[in-house]
């Protein structure tokens, strides 16, 4: 009689633990692109303020104020997600068993 | 297509402040060589010159569903105006014609001041657009908090 309800509670376990696999590969692969759009932008700031420092012409004063206001918003967004996983993760990790 | 859609706004607002810096170099080109009796490499006075644009799409927006109706804007054209220059009797000029008169070029400050103006506006109007997406993206980094 008290066999068949521990079957279901080991199948629902598995189910649980299905799902977070997935949800942890989406959102690695994601975090990695949010990454390198950060690392394109912060290149793009530097090299537009070197270029603008040798006096390129095509380089305006917006131009590398535009391009380090894309690379400091790129960073700070790479940084609020890597916050928010961090912070589900510990979540996660304290949680009482 | 960035990740960050902000960044079409702000790619859309670059392209408006470089396009209107061009036309406030061409402006003030123009208000400077408003006496120029002597165009570099040619005979002849200054000629005015004027800037031409037009919508270009923002390769940001590709793969997105509003792809071809989000456009930046490009300077694509700077044309010389070739309206007849003006003519001031001054026998004693050394560029003076046979009949004494100076060709001087066809520009009309008046006419440049208000270009340079409208510029200077647009060139502001662009600043906003930019800081209100920069303001947005700021924003939406801050849910949550």
């Amino acid at each position: 009689m008290s066999i068949a309800p521990i079957d279901t509670g080991a199948t629902q376990i598995v189910g649980i633990e299905a799902t977070p696999r997935v949800a942890k590969t989406a959102g690695g692969e994601s975090f990695g692109n949010v990454l390198s759009e950060a690392r394109k932008a912060e290149a793009d700031a530097t090299t537009g303020a070197e270029r603008f420092a040798k006096g390129d012409p095509t380089m305006g004063i917006h131009e590398v104020m535009i391009a380090t206001e894309k690379a400091n918003i790129a960073i700070r967004y790479a940084t609020t997600v890597k916050n928010k996983a961090l912070e589900a993760y510990r979540e996660l990790m304290n949680t009482q068993v | 297509m960035s990740t960050i859609d902000f960044f079409t706004a702000m790619e859309v607002s670059a392209s408006g402040l470089a396009a209107q810096r061009t036309r406030m170099n061409i402006a003030s080109s123009n208000l400077a060589n408003a006496q120029t009796t002597q165009a570099a490499g040619g005979t002849g006075p200054y000629k005015r010159r004027d800037v031409t644009m037009a919508s270009v799409p923002v390769p940001e927006a590709k793969g997105s569903q509003f792809a071809g109706a989000v456009h930046g804007v490009a300077v694509t054209a700077i044309t010389q105006d070739n309206s007849p220059p003006r003519l001031e009797y001054d026998p004693g000029h050394p560029q003076a014609n046979a009949q004494g008169y100076v060709a001087y070029p066809n520009v009309n400050p008046v006419e440049e001041m208000v270009d340079m103006i409208t510029a200077s506006r647009a060139y502001e109007a662009g600043i906003t657009a930019m800081s209100t997406a920069v303001n947005m993206a700021e924003k939406a980094l801050g849910i949550g908090k």
